[in-house]
């Protein structure tokens, strides 16, 4: 009895927050997309800054797509995020991580000011693999000792499960990425990559045993991957059933997610060949709760956990909506 | 050799070297004017790092010099002109300029370096050498004065050719300054009210590009892509940002695009651009509708045979016979031309049409279109020549059911070839050949090895198990050794990748393992001196087995392979005659334990011939590695020593050393049991501690030499504090 009150209580307290995702290089919101974070988020945007890239002719690491900021951030809380592709640390020798460390660091700094915007913590989103894990942790523990705020690190659903190989980043805050959890490949009938229960259901478990601290980042995005002669071609973002559901061009298969061309043409700078086939992936606001169901029934307890929103520039606003967010809250 | 594929995945910074995959060169085919899209894997563009038209700083310059050379009638030297041109800043102009002394008259003088210093103004906005940096990107501001400044020199100058080059200057000008925001463009007017003044050369294709980009910005897809293609059809300098910038976005686009083009050849550029980006087989189509003829079909067709050898080729060294299928489209479009013999080049189509049957494993089919060819082969071109004996041969080899004398005949010159071609005696420029060699022998030696012709076999693809049989080995000593060799038998012998000398002291070291030292001291002695030297003294012992301490250990005297053998044999032949029975046993011991992988001689074993056999013990081919791993040798000697010893302390370091040979057998068991079930072993829990270490400890506790072992050993320290 006693459990059962204190299990209602807590639904009717939340205290996660929301916070969303900006991953394009121009920062601008509409009016809508501001209204939402005012209104759902306490005003807190996690802005992707820079992305690390490697440099193959020149042999080193280099930002790449540094955010450009188009309009004032206002009354807006920012934390920078810095997106690593771990092939920066693939081809990295031990001797620059910390000069790697120090140009983020700087230029992080650089951006903030422009902008003079304070910042009290700094996310590091990169999907390391056993033999870059030395290199990314000791760029994180370099990082850490020059920048001061709180560091997170993104973790993945396989850095959870097999967290004894993969090892825990020397960081204060994990985020947990509770999406793209299958491999996208091109079979009709697989279910969802970007979400699905028994997928989610394979690691979930253990994430009661992960030490840090875990906030999560939660999908809103849809994509179709494009499909030619049963190989995957690209992911597009921007192909969505708007776009396919569109007789004279494409016709259902083995499913109502699935879509084939009838003829080749251009569609949204794509060409898309004749027979190639569209494999819808969409996230909704049910499948968004199942998620978040999942989730709450296997994390420990935690207070004040963030769920960031992947992400802010892309967001349907005819599919997700405050009330949506507000519902996945109530799971935390 | 024949791991040149290996070599080659190797090499690769990024994904997989072409030549791995491909033996079609489009070098032999294709208007050069294409060479940077012709098919590279994941590359931007072919031969990239190489590729200095990629520069958008710089893809001009040697036009833009060479146009003024031609200007001044060749009468202004071309490196002093190059260097105002493009390196020069105002000063330098300036100092130029009162120092001329050439022949070129007052006016032209004054006009070229008053336009020179305007054009280095138009510079400092437009040439933008920032790359990706940490550093903060500058702006690069459009200086609003110079707009007058401009217009001023256009209005006033007479010299239409300087006068050309000032109006490109104005549209690029504001080309910058408006950055595609206003519909109401002073660079798009200025072209238009001028264009039709000029000659269509680079310099006014080059204006036309900002007026392309203009239409790009304003989202007019479809007349912005209809310049670009004029711009990529116009000269080679224009190719690839054309070729970037063109992007059709919806079908309405494409299609308003093609409508807008004049000419067939227009409409052929259009085609050919959508193909070499999405599609070429409906570009191949189109185009051949309009001209069979046509120039653009070539790179097309180029691109469909390499993407199609990269999308079959099996990235697993050694898996060849599962190739993929093509979708069939295009190659069945390609063979309908082929048969038509209606294009520039039929030859071109036909060898496509048969290497594409090639790679869908239809021979027949392969070998009608080849002969098609055959019949219409440029003759006096040597590379297009090379080409079809390379896609021939592998052919004729594919085709191949058995290989007898006749056969053999046949294959002597092209594989000789082949192997000239590898070995660089002779030379055919951009020729794909590595991937033919490869196949080629792999193909021979499965039909040997099928006939149960193992030397054969081995000679065109090396197996690691052909040296277990020394009687096989010796055949193939006695073939290579053969002085009158057949004319195959010297291809044979080519092919071969090792020397004799590796197969003597391969020979050599199995029989030390078998303790025929005799025939092994005949062998050695058949090498070439110089052979290697052992880096650590093979008949020391240590407590723990650490490589590296023996190999920097100060040595007095170093062994090869011949002069340890020899020793071994000296040695063994003294306790034999019952001589130092008790310090001989130990140094035969010693030794048998460090030609082990245990011991500090591993490269006795570490031949040529069984490279890789360094690495973990799993990996190395399950009937050597008993031979490299046991330890019955040194245990057989260990335990002589310990019956002769005679004194504790030597017992005592007996039984020491057996324990580690019996620790040695337990991690055997290990590696092999591993090795079975295709896994790994990494030694992570504790083997038993064994009957030696008991031994240790009940009967020498008391001797010096125990208290060393407990002092080193954790593991002894470990058993002994536990019981």
């Amino acid at each position: 009895m006693i459990l059962l009150i204190f299990g209602i209580s807590c639904k009717k307290n939340s205290t996660a927050t929301i916070a969303f995702y900006y991953w394009k290089s121009g920062f601008q919101l509409n009016s809508q997309q501001v209204a939402l974070v005012q209104q759902t988020a306490l005003n807190q945007v996690y802005i992707r800054f820079f992305d690390v890239n490697w440099n193959k002719e020149q042999h080193r690491a280099y930002p790449n797509a540094v955010v450009l900021f188009s309009q004032p951030l206002g009354g807006l809380h920012i934390t920078p995020v810095i997106y690593i592709a771990n092939k920066t640390f693939e081809n990295s020798s031990d001797m620059t991580i910390d000069s790697l460390a120090i140009h983020c660091n700087i230029l992080v700094n650089r951006l903030a000011g422009e902008q003079h915007m304070t910042y009290t913590r700094v996310q590091v989103d990169c999907d390391w693999s056993l033999t870059t894990r030395d290199k990314y942790f000791s760029f994180l523990s370099a990082f850490k000792k020059l920048n001061h705020h709180q560091l997170q690190a993104t973790i993945r659903l396989h850095q959870v499960k097999y967290k004894e190989r993969t090892g825990i980043p020397p960081v204060d805050r994990g985020v947990l990425m509770f999406y793209n959890m299958g491999k996208l490949n091109a079979d009709l009938h697989q279910p969802n990559s970007i979400y699905n229960e028994a997928d989610a259901a394979k690691y979930v478990s253990y994430l009661k045993a992960y030490p840090l601290p875990l906030d999560l980042a939660l999908p809103l995005f849809s994509w179709s991957v494009q499909l030619r002669d049963n190989k995957v071609i690209q992911v597009y973002g921007k192909i969505g059933r708007t776009q396919l559901n569109n007789p004279g061009d494409f016709e259902t298969v083995a499913g109502e997610n699935n879509y084939r061309a009838r003829r080749s043409f251009f569609l949204a700078g794509i060409y898309v060949k004749q027979n190639d086939v569209f494999k819808l992936e969409e996230t909704t606001a049910n499948s968004l709760n199942t998620a978040a169901k999942q989730l709450a029934e296997n994390l420990p307890k935690q207070q004040n956990r963030t769920i960031i929103y992947y992400e802010l520039a892309n967001i349907d606003l005819s599919e997700f909506n405050a009330e949506t967010f507000k519902q996945v809250s109530d799971h935390f | 050799m024949l791991t040149i594929a290996g070599v080659a995945w190797a090499c690769a910074d990024e994904g997989y070297d072409l030549l791995a995959y491909s033996a079609f060169a489009p070098e032999y085919f294709v208007n050069k004017q294409y060479s940077p899209f012709f098919y590279e894997g994941d590359r931007a563009y072919y031969n990239e790092y190489n590729n200095d038209n990629d520069d958008a700083n710089t893809r001009y310059n040697e036009s833009v010099v060479t146009e003024w050379y031609d200007h001044f009638n060749r009468q202004f030297e071309k490196s002093p002109l190059a260097f105002l041109l493009l390196k020069a800043g105002p000063g330098a102009i300036d100092s130029a300029y009162r120092n001329y002394k050439g022949t070129l008259t007052k006016k032209q003088v004054s006009a070229f370096f008053n336009y020179l210093q305007l054009a280095k103004k138009c510079e400092a906005f437009t040439v933008n050498d920032q790359y990706s940096s940490w550093e903060k990107v500058r702006p690069l501001p459009v200086p609003e004065g110079l707009e007058s400044t401009l217009l001023g020199a256009f209005d006033e100058e007479t010299d239409p050719f300087i006068k050309e080059r000032l109006w490109f200057q104005l549209v690029r000008y504001y080309y910058f300054r408006e950055s595609g925001e206003t519909a109401d463009s002073q660079s798009l007017a200025i072209f238009n009210k001028y264009s039709g003044q000029f000659p269509k050369d680079l310099t006014y294709y080059r204006a036309m590009g900002y007026v392309a980009g203009y239409y790009y910005h304003r989202k007019n897809y479809a007349l912005s892509n209809y310049l670009y293609s004029l711009g990529y059809d116009y000269a080679y300098e224009m190719k690839i940002p054309s070729k970037w910038s063109f992007h059709p976005q919806e079908e309405k686009d494409w299609k308003a695009t093609l409508q807008m083009a004049k000419t067939g050849n227009e409409k052929i550029t259009l085609w050919h651009m959508l193909g070499m980006q999405y599609d070429a087989g409906r570009a191949i189509k189109e185009i051949a509708a309009i001209n069979p003829k046509s120039d653009k079909l070539d790179l097309l067709l180029s691109r469909v045979i390499n993407i199609r050898e990269a999308e079959g080729f099996e990235w697993t060294p050694g898996i060849n016979d599962s190739l993929k299928r093509g979708d069939g489209n295009d190659k069945h479009l390609i063979e309908i031309i082929a048969s038509k013999n209606n294009t520039a080049k039929p030859y071109f189509w036909n060898l496509a049409a048969g290497y594409l049957n090639f790679l869908d494993s239809n021979y027949t089919a392969a070998g009608k279109f080849y002969a098609a060819a055959k019949k219409q082969l440029p003759a006096a071109d040597r590379r297009v020549m090379a080409q079809y004996k390379l896609l021939d041969l592998m052919l004729y080899v594919k085709k191949l059911k058995r290989i007898d004398a006749r056969v053999e005949a046949q294959l002597v010159e092209p594989l000789n070839w082949l192997a000239d071609l590898r070995d660089n005696k002779t030379k055919v420029n951009d020729l794909r050949f590595e991937k033919a060699l490869g196949e080629c022998a792999d193909g021979i030696a499965k039909l040997y090895h099928q006939q149960k012709e193992p030397i054969k076999s081995t000679c065109f693809k090396n197996a690691i198990n052909f040296y277990l049989d020394s009687a096989r080995v010796e055949n193939l000593i006695n073939l290579l050794n053969k002085p009158d060799k057949t004319p195959f038998e010297r291809v044979m012998a080519r092919y071969y990748p090792y020397k004799v000398d590796d197969l003597y002291q391969h020979q050599a070291t199995l029989l030390v393992y078998k303790e025929e030292l005799d025939k092994a001291i005949s062998y050695l002695k058949k090498m070439k001196p110089g052979h290697l030297t052992l880096p650590g003294n093979p008949f020391n012992s240590r407590l723990n087995d650490c490589h590296d301490c023996d190999h920097e250990a100060p040595q007095a005297q170093k062994f090869t392979l011949l002069s340890f053998v020899q020793t071994l044999q000296c040695i063994k032949v003294e306790m034999k005659a019952g001589k130092h029975v008790y310090r001989n046993a130990l140094l035969l011991a010693n030794a048998y334990y460090n030609i082990t992988y245990y011991g500090n001689a591993r490269l006795f074993y570490e031949s040529n011939i069984m490279s890789n056999s360094d690495a973990y013990p799993t990996f190395i081919d399950a009937k050597y590695r008993d031979k490299f791993t046991a330890m019955k040798f040194a245990a057989r000697y260990y335990q002589y020593a310990l019956k002769n010893a005679a004194t504790n302390e030597q017992r005592a370091s007996c039984t020491f050393m057996l324990s580690k040979c019996e620790r040695n057998v337990y991690y055997n068991h290990k590696y092999a049991e591993a090795s079975r079930s295709k896994g790994y072993y990494y030694g992570n829990e504790l083997p038993p501690a064994g009957k030696y270490f008991a031994a240790l400890k009940s009967k020498y506790a008391g001797t010096a030499y125990y208290r060393e072992v407990l002092q080193e050993c954790g593991y002894f320290k470990h058993y002994i504090s536990k019981k």
